[in-house]
Formats: structure tokens, sequence, C-alpha cells
């Protein structure tokens, strides 16, 4: 039988007079590859950073297996954020020992470093690694502590095809680990294969939810892109090219 | 392991990493050691060769001032009678005169030549009793008062920039936030940076100071340990200054604008460059509340007049107080 690990009830968040997330309601199970997805200023984000316990809600609650957020939860959750930057002149090796540092049983390093394949670049400095060798490296640095649930903002937004493919790899393998992971995505076909349940977000509120399956079936279309043009009138895909 | 224990491998870990950033960043750390060498020597050939030949008095209080204050060529500034005899045994000023009821109080350097004649003078130009006291104590070249001020003001831009800018920096990069989603406290994080920019404070100060002294041999009678404690503590005391300014700050625009506006008063009234003793005395009272000021009238009464502990306790007193304000604030409104 599935546990759910995080719920989120009637979740609000209001920034001045701007309402960023409106009423949320929704289950994420232990184990499973959770999506959200929707356009710039969906929500998605601010939803991630309330889930992930950075940000506090307006109104409605997260609770973890049903209680609220307890006091260690940092230690409980792995964050990739979409914007990150490392410190200056240090190496992935640095950030590393530095990230591992602070933890009472952090994951060996070599485990890590052979994980993520970081060791070809592992003493080069940061400013220099190319996107998906700093993605992977972040990753890594997420997930240093081991944690339960792995959050991942937009993670492979930016990053060539290979890069891209590579990362799904480095998901896939978390996911048979029995972590659970909570990503936002721009791409169909990431969510497509990576995610076993998705919230379709637009202007803070729950468009849909289900699989994948599911809803490209209830709604009759061939793809998720398709089903996402007919929600919003827009591709998402197109939506991030035309922004960047 | 112990709540303390890992509180201290977090702090230790994160100053090792500020660290290795600052030591990597070669075109910062060097910078940081050459400018105040250059300072110092371009001074030093500046200011090179003997004193101005203008006669200086420093009156205690200026009313029914001898004639002698008028003759052409002579400069009077006024100042409290300690600061007036301390400048007069460093040769900084030729003749004190205090004028008490209907007689003329004067002092001069034994030493200095300057003195003598205005002695002379004196005597053949006032009528009013005079009562004769002395002092003795060698002149001081510029060089010899000027370098503490370039230490000090070096200690400050690195103190300063070096933790409030990259707090900020980190800050707008998103990199504080990455760390809040990590179980660093607070603490941790700001003691870290506070001990590795001291570290880099200290070393390059020292680096610079016995540098600077094998070539131009400055005056340095008093202790290297009271030395190195008013480096430690006016280091502290700007460190956590930086840190309080940055402790929300999110743009590096807005935070440049706050550091320059804490470094330039600092820079104009602290004595960095020329003594306050002239200067209204709003002026030096303002000059009170900047903490460079304590540091480098500790550092100056140190190296030039061989001051004790309790000598410059007054001074180490407020800069302690700076540090526990400026730590205090940044750990109350320190935002990731």
């Amino acid at each position: 039988m599935t546990e759910v690990i995080l719920s989120v009830t009637d979740l609000k968040k209001s920034y001045d007079d701007v309402t960023a997330v409106d009423g949320l309601d929704f289950e994420i199970e232990k184990g499973e590859c959770f999506g959200l997805l929707g356009p710039n200023g969906a929500g998605k984000s601010t939803t991630l950073a309330m889930l992930e316990g950075m940000e506090d809600p307006t109104h409605g609650s997260v609770r973890y297996y049903g209680a609220p957020l307890p006091s260690d939860y940092q230690s409980r959750v792995g964050i990739q954020f979409q914007a990150t930057a490392l410190q200056d002149f240090l190496t992935p090796f640095d950030n590393l020992k530095l990230f591992s540092s602070f933890y009472d049983d952090p994951i060996p390093m070599d485990q890590l470093i052979e994980q993520f394949r970081l060791r070809d670049f592992l003493h080069r400095d940061s400013r220099h690694l190319s996107g998906g060798q700093r993605q992977r490296l972040l990753l890594a640095l997420a997930l240093v502590h081991n944690p339960e649930i792995v959050f991942l903002d937009e993670p492979t937004t930016g990053l060539d095809p290979r890069s891209r493919r590579d990362l799904w790899d480095v998901m896939t393998d978390l996911k048979a680990d029995g972590r659970t992971l909570i990503l936002t995505t721009h791409y169909m076909e990431e969510a497509e294969v990576l995610c076993d349940e998705l919230v379709i977000l637009s202007h803070g509120k729950t468009l849909l939810q289900g699989t994948p399956e599911q809803l490209i079936k209830d709604a009759g279309v061939s793809d998720l892109d398709t089903l996402f043009l007919s929600l919003t009138g827009e591709t998402l895909v197109k939506t991030q090219e035309v922004i960047e | 392991m112990s709540a303390i224990g890992r509180s201290l491998r977090r702090i230790k870990s994160v100053f090792i990493a500020r660290s290795l950033e600052y030591l990597r960043d070669r075109a910062s750390f060097g910078w940081n050691l050459v400018f105040p060498v250059l300072i110092v020597f371009a001074l030093a050939v500046v200011f090179s060769g003997p004193p101005r030949a203008l006669f200086t008095i420093t009156a205690v209080a200026s009313d029914s001032l001898p004639e002698l204050v008028d003759f052409p060529g002579v400069e009077t500034i006024e100042a409290a009678r300690n600061k007036a005899l301390e400048r007069l045994s460093r040769q900084q000023t030729d003749l004190v005169i205090e004028v008490v009821d209907d007689s003329v109080n004067y002092w001069v350097n034994g030493n200095s030549a300057s003195g003598a004649v205005l002695e002379l003078l004196l005597k053949y130009t006032e009528s009013r009793p005079l009562e004769r006291g002395e002092t003795d104590g060698e002149a001081i070249r510029y060089v010899d008062w000027v370098v503490p001020g370039i230490l000090g003001m070096n200690m400050m831009y690195s103190a300063l920039w070096g933790v409030g800018y990259v707090v900020v920096r980190y800050r707008q990069s998103g990199y504080l936030r990455r760390l809040r989603a990590t179980p660093l406290t607070k603490f941790e994080f700001l003691s870290a940076q506070v001990l590795s920019r001291l570290l880099v404070t200290l070393t390059a100060s020292t680096i610079v100071f016995v540098g600077t002294n094998l070539v131009l041999d400055y005056k340095m009678v008093g202790s290297i340990g009271l030395l190195l404690l008013i480096a430690l503590m006016g280091g502290l005391a700007m460190i956590t200054l930086g840190l309080a300014i940055a402790c929300r700050t999110a743009s590096k625009e807005f935070a440049d604008g706050l550091l320059n506006a804490v470094t330039f008063p600092m820079l104009l009234l602290s004595g960095v460059w020329f003594s306050l003793d002239g200067s209204p005395e709003w002026v030096q009272m303002l000059a009170q509340v900047l903490p460079l000021t304590h540091v480098l009238e500790a550092a100056r009464a140190v190296m030039l007049d061989n001051a004790g502990f309790t000598d410059i306790a007054i001074h180490l007193a407020v800069l302690v107080g700076f540090c526990i304000v400026g730590m205090g604030l940044s750990i109350k409104l320190f935002k990731w």
C-alpha cells in the first residue's frame, strides 16, 4: 500500500496584492515522481518553495506524513534550485566537501562522484563548467545527505539534448532508489518520461491532475504538449523558447 | 557528535571555503597587499626631506594670546592641553601656549631648535609673566605618522568590502538561498565569514607592516602584542560593521552606496592622512563615533609614544562595543 509523504491543503501564497498560488490541494505518494507543470507565472516555483519549507504559506498547509513540517525537515529533503550560484574559485570537489560537512552522515564523496560522473571535472573551477556538468554537480550537492525527498526546479532548462538525456538517466536512477522526486519543468516530453503524477497549474490554480497517460487519454489528444496547448493556448516549450 | 561539535565543524568548513575563494582570487589578494605598500612608498618619497620651515604654535585657549602668534610664518592651531603636549613631544608643534589669568604658560620640546627660537621670540615680545614647561621626544617623520593610518585604511576596506560586498553578492546570486536549505545556521555562517576575513586582514596587515618597516624603518617604540590586539579588535569591529550593512541588502549597487557612505567619513575624519587637532570641536566629536578613529589613535599611541594597555583601554572598549553591536545586529537582522 502506498503512503502519502506530503499533503497539500488549500495552499495559498500572496505577495502584497498578487496571488501567486490560489488554493491548491493534492497529495504526493512516497517514491513517486510528481510533476508541477505550467507556463511562467503559473505558481510552480512558489508552490515548490512552500513544499520545500523555504516559504511559509499565506493560507493552508503542507503536511509531512500527515503532520506539520518537522524542525529537521531541511535534513530530510534535497533541493536543486532553478538558479543557484556557487562560490567563485571553488571546484566541484571543494563544494562536495563543503556541503558534506553540513550533515552528520553524508554519502561518501567517491560514491557521489561516480554516481553523478563528476570525476572528469572534479578539480575545475566551478565557473568554467558546462551547463550539464553544473546541473549534475548541483544535483549531487542536493543529494549529499541522502534525502528522502528531492526537489528539482526546472533541472534541464537551458541544457542541450544530450545533457538533458543524461540528467533524465540520473533522475530515473534516483526514482529506482525509492526516493520521492518533485519537479517542475517546461518540457512535456520530460514530464511524460519521468513523472508518475502531474499537476498542471495556471494562474496559481490547478487546471488538471492525474497520471500522464490518464490525462492524455481523458483529453483525447496524442500527447501532453497538445493537451497543454488546448488548456492554455500555448505550448510550454514554445513559451520557454520565446523567453530564452 | 554534540551540537557544539557539529556547529564548529560547519563553521570550519565555511571558513575554509571562503578563505580558499579569497586566496584563489589572486587579483584581489595581490591588490590587498600591493596597494598599501604602494601608498606607503609614494608618501615616503613625496614627504621625504626635512620638515617644513614653518613655526607651529598650539594654543590651549584662544583668548589673549601673545603677539607672537600673529607673526608672519607662524601657524597657530587650538587643542586641548594633553593633545597639545602630545603633539609637542612628537615635534608636530614647536610651542604650546596657555594663558591663565594674567600669566602665560608655555612648553617647549628640549630637542627642538624651532622651539628654542620661538621661546626667545616669546620672551622678547611678551610683557606678562611667563611660566616655562618642557617636554622631550624626537621628531617624527610624516611617514611615521601616516603608516598606522594606511594600515588602518587598508584594514577598513578589506573588512568592510571583503565581507559586506561578498555577502550581498552571495545573496544576489542565490548562493545564500542554497545554504539556507542546509542545516547551516545564521550564526555559523556569519562566524565563518568573520573569522575568514579576520585572518586575511591580520595576515595582510602584518605582511605590509613588516615589509614596509624593513625598508622605511619607521617609528615603532611600543608593544607588538598591543598593536596586534588593536588590529584584532579593529578588524573585528569593521568586519561586523560590514556584516551589519550586508545583513539584508540584496542589491550590489545599494551595498556599494552604503559601504561608501561608511568608508568616506572614516577616510576623511579618522585621521588617516592628517590630524584633526586643529579642526572644529564638532568634527572631532563626530570622529569619535567612527571605529577607525579609535584604531588609529590607539595604534599611534603604541607605535609613537610607547603607550601601555591602560592608555589605550578606552579605545579597545569602544571597539569591543562596536563588535557587540555589529554582530548582534547582523545575527538579529540577517536574511539569507
